[in-house]
């Protein structure tokens, strides 16, 4: 009985684990079927001849669970514009940006032909082969969308394409440029000299009895000041992170460190867990805040007619202001290399991409373009968090570091938050960037 | 000891027994039976036993077509493991990727297991194919009846009943449970990991370089020695006081609500069954809100000032008491909240075991004037420890591999401050086996994952065998008779 019983949940298990890794099935209660896309379609006229006997062709994409309508709204269009050369049977599912990678990685052969990630996992992907070279794709870009590889690199922000390239190679299509972070504030406690540094910024709060919260614990969030203070992060051969400390820095490693430790150590500064800002400031307790284009609901509900964003604030080293960096993320379109529609996969990604289906999905969405051209629409200016996006985004880096990169980094920050470094004992905060060095170059395996 | 070896010998004794009759029947069987070490049904359907000898003759030639069919396909490349890199070709007419015939690393390991699977059943198939004809023959020649087909089936379900009932969950264990293990095992000296991930790269064998670098430090990174070692500590202090505390403060609940003087005993015993209907999932994760770095308790203990009293007698150093945020304090605190979720359960047995205490013992001890404490270690502990022993073996190996509790509680919580841990990607809260599912999931770190995964076995393996073989001799039943 007991062997039995062990059997039955053996069996239960296998399937419940099955279960959790199946929420991508295609989705079809969602074909809102908008299809404005169409009218729009884009400039350039195929070149290619429609084949005298079409092809079937049948594609599966992958996107977030916000997106479906828009998505099939975009498929609906594509198929229309295409119809002269194959018959199209696309099935969309759901997969979050966020966590394509760790999905797709676990059984490439079976993932989507075309899905969206965000542009940190695509080292991560190209070194794993799942992503197809879109230079490869030029010819048949070419024929049937009308424009090259180097047409759509101009077409988007430089540091998109950059996030999208790899070793000289395109990976992928910029899909949007909202991956980053930012101030958010309440202007009716602040004011706009307040945000300008960190100094005045916990100041102002302390005296209004709030606080300003930042994640601290995660590499991505804290990168900030050292690439706000000229430090670089790149890829090594072996998968592992190069850290530069010295190139063009303006300060020491240890200096910095100083800085992030008075900051964190201010009665009015909060760290917070990351993934738990949204609750912080809708909490109310927060009067400025670190985020992202996400959080925009949450903060225009906490802070309501005082709602306003802009870019990071300076903070001191010595007796200069340095500005803080960030880290400048993208959400990109790629095809899987084992697609065996690769060239359709190709153009799908392409189309949910192109400029249109850009100026489509902010619409819509409010999801921030790459593209140049949607970007400086008035809509997209007047937008009060995509427009302090775009003032960060000059100081905005694209953030290359490999998988061992992430667990040390966040370490660090969790010691800086919880202030278990002393700020005076610079022996001790040099042996712990040595030990992180150490951390984040050790080869990825 | 003496009952493994004793075991050891006559497992052994059964298996030279075997082969003596087999090589008997090849010597001496007629040439029928020599015939079927070729064609397996030869010997039935000399005998009559047509059925049977059909049946024998498919299953050969499906193992001959497994062979041919499949299995040559990966086999011969499981010493290598695949030399065959991925390409892919785009064609501009077909608008399609072409792709050459590459390997797939993984495949090959799997499928070449299967096929060794298949062929270890294929052989034990065939021993005793021999040996049966051979025993026919001799009946045949001593004039003895000879089953009909339907006569050996009828034997299934009266003599052999034992056979069909096991049919079914052996199938199962080798399926869902050998298969895997055996994969689990070969992947440990393979460097199977993000720069090795099939189907874009191939992997190879590394022999023992896994195991090295986690018992040692230096090897992959500067720190997996370390990281193992204090995990395996926690795991075990883990593992020892999560059973510990759950089975005292079960037996004692039970016996608080048993007791005459309690009212209302099921309202109380409902009460507490509820928190086992509540999927941990929920709990848990509310659990963990709540006692989360800015949760609601937190904003409570500074709102009473607890949290200003503890800074000042420097307990802490945060401006929130880091419940589940700090090494010793998130130890403490798995442990109680896994009291609130386990306690339960040992309730419900313990409760079912008290009732069944012998009343009479508990009288005579009562009439011989021994106290309630006297009488809880002497009679109800004993007797409890002697009923539930199984279970407490079981349990302790459920908390090494108690995944739910921990996870639920510390992930995205728990931060570890110490750069060494987190080089490992490990952090102090970590059991083996969430540190195992952060390499596998995070990063793909296969080859650590299963070297780790065969650790936890060895350690529970050993672990159940000597407290099975030790505290829970069957002689002591008549203590209690």
């Amino acid at each position: 009985m007991k062997k039995l019983v062990a059997l039955l949940m053996t069996m239960t298990m296998a399937v419940s684990l099955a279960a959790c890794g199946s929420d991508t099935q295609g989705d079809t209660g969602s074909a809102a079927g908008t299809s404005q896309a169409a009218e729009t379609t884009a400039a350039g006229e195929s070149t290619a001849t429609a084949p005298t006997e079409k092809q079937d062709v049948s594609l599966t994409m992958w996107g977030a669970e916000e997106d479906q309508a828009l998505l099939q709204s975009m498929i609906d269009s594509f198929t229309q514009h295409y119809a002269d050369y194959a018959n199209f049977n696309i099935q969309l599912g759901v997969e979050s940006e966020s966590t394509a990678k760790d999905t797709i990685l676990t059984d490439i052969e079976s993932a989507a032909d075309v899905y969206a990630f965000a542009s940190d996992q695509l080292i991560d992907l190209v070194n794993a082969g799942a992503l197809l070279s879109i230079d490869t794709m030029d010819e048949a870009l070419q024929a049937y969308a009308g424009k090259s590889v180097a047409d759509i690199e101009s077409a988007n922000a430089s540091g998109s394409v950059e996030a999208a390239t790899y070793n000289d190679t395109l990976y992928a299509f910029p899909m949007s440029a909202d991956n980053g972070y930012f101030l958010y504030y309440d202007s009716t406690v602040l004011t706009e000299e307040d945000v300008a540094s960190w100094d005045s910024l916990l100041a102002a709060a302390d005296a209004a009895g709030k606080k300003v919260g930042m994640t601290l614990a995660s590499g991505w969030y804290n990168a900030s000041f050292f690439y706000g203070a000229g430090f670089t992060t790149g890829l090594n051969e072996d998968g592992s992170t190069a850290m530069d400390w010295n190139g063009t820095a303006d300060a020491s490693g240890v200096e910095v460190v100083q800085a992030m430790l008075d900051i964190a150590g201010h009665n009015a500064f909060l760290a917070v867990a990351d993934g738990d800002i949204s609750n912080q400031i809708a909490s109310g307790a927060l009067c400025a805040a670190v985020s992202g284009t996400w959080d925009a609901t949450a903060a225009q509900n906490a802070f309501g007619e005082g709602y306003a964003a802009t870019k990071l604030p300076t903070f001191t080293v010595g007796d200069q202001q340095i500005q803080q960096g960030s880290v400048a993320g993208f959400k990109l379109v790629g095809v899987n290399a084992y697609s065996q529609n690769a060239g359709w996969a190709a153009l799908l990604a392409e189309w949910i991409t192109n400029e249109e289906n850009q100026a489509l999905r902010f619409e819509q969405r409010e999801i921030g373009p790459s593209n140049s051209n949607v970007a400086a629409s008035e809509a997209v200016l007047s937008n009060v968090a995509i427009a302090a996006l775009s003032e960060q985004s000059a100081y905005g880096v694209v953030q290359v570091v490999g998988g061992n990169y992430w667990d040390p980094t966040e370490t660090f920050g969790e010691m800086i938050a919880q202030g278990s470094l002393n700020r005076d004992d610079t022996a001790a905060i040099q042996e712990a960037l040595d030990t992180l060095v150490e951390g984040v170059s050790a080869p990825t395996q | 000891m003496s009952q493994v070896k004793k075991g050891l010998q006559s497992f052994f004794c059964a298996v030279g027994g075997f082969f003596k009759e087999f090589g008997q029947a090849v010597a001496k069987g007629d040439l029928f039976v020599k015939l079927s070490l070729i064609w397996m049904g030869a010997g039935y359907i000399r005998r009559k036993q047509f059925v049977k000898g059909i049946l024998m003759t498919i299953f050969e030639a499906a193992v001959i077509w497994f062979t041919l069919g499949f299995a040559v396909e990966y086999v011969p490349k499981f010493v290598s493991l695949g030399t065959v890199q991925q390409e892919a070709v785009f064609n501009i007419a077909t608008m399609q990727n072409e792709f050459n015939d590459y390997d797939h690393s993984f495949m090959i390991l799997l499928f070449s297991l299967l096929s060794f699977v298949v062929w270890a059943i294929f052989a034990v198939v065939w021993l005793c194919n021999i040996v049966n004809c051979y025993r026919l023959q001799k009946r045949s020649e001593a004039g003895l009846h000879i089953n009909t087909f339907s006569e050996d089936m009828k034997e299934y379900v009266n003599k052999k009943f034992y056979v069909t009932l096991l049919a079914l969950p052996v199938t199962g264990v080798v399926v869902f449970t050998v298969i895997p293990l055996l994969v689990l095992i070969l992947v440990a000296f393979t460097n199977y990991d993000q720069q090795h991930m099939p189907p874009s790269a191939l992997f190879d064998w590394v022999g023992l370089d896994n195991f090295k670098s986690l018992f040692s430090s230096g090897g992959l990174t500067v720190t997996f020695g370390y990281a193992f070692g204090r995990i395996l500590i926690w795991t075990l202090v883990w593992a020892v006081f999560a059973t510990i505390t759950t089975y005292i403060g079960g037996i004692l609940l039970s016996m608080l609500i048993n007791n005459k003087k309690t009212k209302l005993p099921r309202m109380w015993r409902t009460i507490f069954v509820i928190t086992i209907a509540v999927p941990q999932f929920v709990s848990l994760l509310l659990v963990r809100n709540f006692f989360a770095n800015n949760g609601i308790f937190n904003t409570f203990c500074s709102g009473i000032g607890l949290t200003g009293w503890l800074r000042d007698m420097g307990v802490i150093s945060t401006s929130y008491i880091p419940f589940l945020s700090a090494p010793i304090w998130a130890h403490v605190m798995i442990i109680l909240i896994n009291i609130w979720i386990g306690v339960p359960y040992q309730m419900l047995i313990a409760t079912g075991v008290l009732m069944n205490i012998p009343t009479e013992q508990l009288e005579s001890a009562r009439i011989d004037g021994a106290t309630p404490r006297q009488t809880f270690f002497h009679i109800t502990m004993p007797y409890m420890l002697f009923v539930t022993g199984p279970t407490l073996v079981t349990d302790f190996v459920k908390n090494i591999n108690n995944f739910n509790v921990i996870y639920l509680l510390t992930e995205g919580v728990y931060t570890t401050t110490d750069q060494l841990m987190a080089n490992s990607q490990a952090k102090e809260t970590d059991l083996l086996i969430t540190w195992l599912f952060n390499l596998t999931q995070n990063y793909y770190n296969y080859k650590m994952a299963s070297t780790i995964g065969i650790v936890v076995f060895v350690i529970c393996a050993v672990f159940t065998l000597v407290a099975f073989n030790r505290f829970l001799k069957g002689d002591r039943e008549e203590a209690f008779r």
